[in-house]
């Protein structure tokens, strides 16, 4: 193979590429970082907030998945059917992550509906003591929980 | 049906020929990816489903807080994790340069820049190592969490089992990438490449590579950021 | 051009073709025995090796279907033999309980995977791509070998399961937690789970190896003029097959993997709330077993569809080599094998409608589930006016032919039965369940595989297989698999679970008893009716009828213009060029046109 072949089918690299993508990751990165210290300092109870933000994040994600793929591996200077082979297939994640996470929220409110064990045990403030010792405590209560199900 | 058509084969797709204009090699690499991208997204996605399915889960800055040689209690969260996000973006770029290095017939530049992805791999798995080592030492494993949720109750081991799975199943693949670069290198050095006239195996390491950067921009954000 | 140089590195160098000489291609490259029997890279042979072990776990599991039919049938009787067969696991000449479970999930474990997963597309995936689209070989021979060898390897793992003390596994094939997560929950969770696990581990390589290459053959190695449009249904089918375990092997993988840290390491990852008898509450918490039978039903589902389209595709073809007619619409059927596979994706949640899943969530799985019908009905209907008018030849191929697609109406139309979520509250986990799947998924693709077997032998060993056992086999093995299932959806219907020991003890299943060794005793004739099958393969490997033309079925495709026996390269001199489709059967008064020929002047267009 000779090298001018070889460039003519790689069209489309080149350093100023990489440099312009190198950049942009970092960007990227850093505005992640500064809306993470950002959340460090919004209280738990600002739901709304804290769920923008982390869409914020996620979006961001993808941009910096979008740049690894299209210019670090390159797919964007491949034929369009190679693109559309990869990225069709990937769809899939849109219900496979639907799915699951629509049905782990139902999980979760089906317990705390039916199973107010379980709730109660969910707001009861642990004191902030030294490492290991929360578990043993969580786990005496389940176990008379359990002993009163397995009665049952 | 224009199965008999009697036009004369020009198409990508008539056969003879790859309709990507790719060899099979890189074809493959990237269908293997691909399902390994669904390995992954099936630990990422069990990982939601449980957090979704839980109340309550702890607060990652409250957990990741120290880095190397930092004084005892120090309270600095994502900085660490931050250094490890560069490293491996920058590994990924030195390896973009191998790659191109490589079209160009140039072994000097691949060998050099195959060198800094692999220490940049094995400046990752030196973080992750430390990182490990360092929650073990809280008491967090496999079936143990020190840590209580962000808003003070009790957390399921769930966020220890997850992390370690994961970031392990993670840190297996950058281990793997760094075998694979250095068998690249060696064979770059014993001009293995030269003698194909083509370094077209250091680009399905670089895709492979690159994966492992990409899978890091998904585990970073789902455990220390949101 | 130096890229294709490149780009067909692969195909030629890897092969040392040997492009001239008439006869004798394998004096040209020494091959010992091992080289060419055993550490083989020619897809001829790593089909037959899939295929060969195939049968070997076919039978096994056969058998294992007969021992527990035994138990179901006769439940109060006692046969010495199964104690001399079984040993402990069958003390005094009746199965114990333990056996019995053990015996159900391997049976569906084996079959599923190691019969109609690797057996099937293991066998038809590399004996027929790189043949029906002119390649010598598989894109990656090496990895080709391997992927036979990671199923090798996952036989010996599963087959050493059975022998260790405590059992094999035996929660089920579907491997739910917490029984397949807790080594206290059964016997057969301790060792035998551990080995079932590794065993599913290894086997998921090896589709992944194997999958990989044939999607990238399909897509790169097609020979001049074999545009995706005059591929032959097969080939479409296989290749959809493949990217199904490509994009879903992976999931269950993960699935695994999390299980094995529940299993091993204290984790809780589908474990919440358990209490074992005398061991106490356990400490693992927070986990959720539905989270498992999510992610195992993510592949479970496109597998069943994996196990279907090769038998698909394969149906497709010999019906329209036998009914001397081109397939009827060839878009419609490539089109409605692309929805299946799509929505063989979509639709998982539909064997969770009862394990708490959200009954909404479970509304969207009705309405994709029954979405699957609309090309399900496509193929059928497509396949009977193939069959319309056609100059049937019915060869023991085609008859299997037409016997799957009467198995997969069957099976299919309750199929819609139980993609009903409130028709399912009633039905799940009944033997109409076991009816369903067992028509549609386990028969109609045996019968696909026993349709390839027969229409392609001549080509895999240059023999006919004997026809006079062929029928024999065929009606013995159609009615007898109407007879077992058939009443079974009337069990289901009358509320008889699956996987029941002993159904004596109920007083509302007594009436079955007398049904119950019915369909025992007919189960036990077709299992015998497949022995005969086999003596007839093995049997005419070596003493059948020889094949005299290269072309004995007066088919279009190209596998039919290689040698009589063709060696590793398949096509002595060049590979042939492709001018036409695959189905031009009876077009301008001609029988048959290959797909070699060039089209002619004067030549209608259809």
């Amino acid at each position: 193979m000779s090298n001018s072949t070889a460039h003519e089918e790689h069209a489309g690299g080149g350093s100023k590429e990489i440099i312009k993508v190198t950049v942009i990751l970092t960007v990227l990165t850093i505005v992640e970082l500064i809306l993470g210290f950002w959340m460090i300092d919004i209280p738990l109870s600002s739901t709304g907030v804290r769920m923008a933000i982390k869409g914020t994040i996620v979006i961001l994600m993808m941009a910096k998945a979008f740049y690894i793929v299209a210019y670090f591996m390159h797919l964007k200077h491949e034929i369009k059917n190679l693109i559309m082979t990869i990225c069709v297939p990937l769809a899939l994640f849109v219900w496979f992550i639907a799915a699951f996470l629509y049905d782990g929220n139902s999980f979760r409110n089906l317990r705390n509906t039916y199973d107010p064990h379980y709730k109660e045990q969910s707001t009861i403030k642990v004191e902030k003591k030294e490492h290991g010792k929360d578990e043993k405590h969580g786990e005496q209560h389940q176990d008379s929980h359990k002993e009163k199900k397995a009665a049952e | 049906m224009a199965t008999t058509a009697t036009a004369p084969i020009t198409k990508s797709w008539s056969g003879g020929k790859s309709p990507f204009n790719v060899e099979y090699g890189k074809l493959m690499m990237w269908y293997f990816l691909m399902s390994d991208a669904f390995t992954f997204g099936a630990f990422l996605i069990s990982y939601g489903t449980i957090r979704f399915s839980t109340n309550g889960w702890p607060d990652p800055n409250a957990v990741f807080k120290s880095f190397p040689f930092a004084p005892e209690g120090a309270n600095a969260p994502l900085v660490f994790v931050s250094v490890m996000t560069f490293i491996l973006i920058i590994s990924s770029v030195t390896m973009v340069l191998a790659v191109q290095a490589g079209h160009n017939m140039d072994k000097k530049k691949v060998t050099t820049n195959l060198i800094w992805t692999i220490i940049g791999g094995i400046a990752f798995l030196s973080c992750q190592a430390w990182e490990w080592n360092h929650l073990h030492h809280e008491g967090a494993w496999w079936g143990s969490n020190p840590f209580l949720n962000a808003d003070g109750t009790a957390s399921s081991t769930n966020f220890t089992n997850y992390f370690f799975t994961i970031t392990g199943f993670h840190g297996f693949h950058v281990f793997s990438g760094v075998i694979i670069n250095i068998i690249m290198l060696i064979m770059t050095l014993t001009d293995q490449f030269e003698k194909r006239g083509h370094y077209l195996m250091i680009e399905k390491a670089g895709l492979y590579w690159h994966f492992v950067d990409l899978v890091w921009v998904f585990v970073f954000t789902c455990f220390y950021l949101i | 051009m130096s890229n294709e140089a490149v780009l067909h590195a692969p195909a030629e160098a890897g092969l040392h073709l040997d492009a001239h000489g008439d006869d004798h291609h394998e004096h040209h490259h020494h091959e010992t025995f091992i080289s060419k029997y055993v550490f083989s890279q020619d897809h001829k042979m790593i089909a037959k090796q899939f295929l060969i072990t195939g049968m070997v776990w076919a039978v096994l599991g056969g058998l294992m279907s007969v021992l527990f039919r035994l138990q179901l049938g006769y439940p109060d009787s006692t046969f010495p033999f199964l104690q001399d067969l079984l040993g402990k696991w069958a003390e005094g000449g009746k199965i114990t309980p333990e056996a019995y479970y053990a015996l159900v999930t391997t049976h569906g474990t084996v079959l599923v995977f190691f019969v109609l997963t690797a057996g099937l597309s293991g066998t038809f995936a590399n004996f027929l791509i790189p043949l029906q689209i002119g390649a010598r070989d598989m894109a990656s021979p090496f990895m080709n070998m391997l992927s036979y060898w990671f199923f090798f390897a996952a036989s010996i793992v599963m087959l050493s399961s059975l022998f260790v003390e405590t059992g094999p596994f035996s929660g089920g094939w579907t491997a739910y937690p917490p029984l397949s997560a807790l080594g206290d929950a059964s016997p057969g969770s301790k060792t035998g789970m551990d080995l079932w696990l590794i065993s599913m581990a290894l086997f998921v390589v090896s589709s992944l190896l194997g999958g990989l290459n044939y999607i990238a053959t399909v897509l790169n190695m097609r020979t001049k003029g074999m545009s995706m449009t005059r591929l032959p249904l097969t080939i479409w089918a296989l290749f959809f097959t493949a990217v199904l375990g490509v994009l879903s092997f992976p999931v269950l993988f993960s699935g695994f993997i999390l299980l094995i840290f529940d299993r091993n390491f204290g984790t809780s990852f589908y474990l919440s709330d358990i209490f074992i008898n005398g061991v106490g509450a356990l400490p693992n918490e927070g986990g959720s077993a539905i989270l498992y039978q999510h992610l195992f039903w993510f592949l479970g589902h496109p597998e069943v569809y994996i196990i279907l389209l090769p038998a698909m595709g394969m149906v497709s073809e010999i019906l329209s080599v036998n009914s001397r007619k081109p397939i009827f619409g060839y878009m419609a059927m490539i089109g409605s094998l692309f929805a299946i596979a799509i929505l063989a994706f979509l639709v998982w949640a539909h064997h969770m409608f009862v394990t708490g899943l959200n009954p909404f969530l479970g509304s969207v799985f009705v309405l994709l589930t029954l979405l699957i019908a609309v090309p399900s009905a496509i193929k059928v209907f497509n396949w009977l006016t193939t069959l319309w008018r056609g100059n049937i030849r019915f060869t023991p191929g085609m008859m299997f032919s037409i016997g799957f697609v009467s198995l997969f109406i069957s099976g299919g139309l309750t199929g819609i039965w139980l993609g009903n979520s409130a028709l399912d509250i009633h039905l799940h986990d009944t033997y109409f369940v076991i009816a369903h799947f067992h028509i549609v998924m386990g028969v109609a693709s045996m019968f696909g595989m026993f349709a390839g077997i027969y229409h392609w032998f001549p080509k895999m060993y240059g023999r006919f297989l004997n026809n006079t056992m062929g029928y024999i086999h065929f009606w013995v093995t159609l009615a007898g698999a109407y007879l077992i299932f058939w009443p079974m959806h009337y069990q289901g219907l009358a509320g008889m679970p699956r996987r029941y020991y002993d159904y004596s003890a109920w007083e509302s299943f007594k009436q079955f008893t007398e049904l119950n060794r019915f369909i025992s005793t007919v189960a036990m004739i077709v299992f015998a009716v497949q022995l005969l099958f086999l003596f007839n393969f093995f049997y005419s490997i070596f003493k059948g009828r020889k094949v005299t033309t290269t072309n004995p079925w007066g088919a279009n495709t190209l596998e039919w213009t290689t040698p009589i026996n063709p060696g590793h390269g398949n096509w002595v001199g060049e590979i042939p060029e492709v001018h036409r489709w695959a189905y031009d059967y009876g077009k301008d008064g001609k029988e048959f046109i290959v797909q070699t020929k060039a089209v002619g002047a004067d030549e209608s267009h259809h």
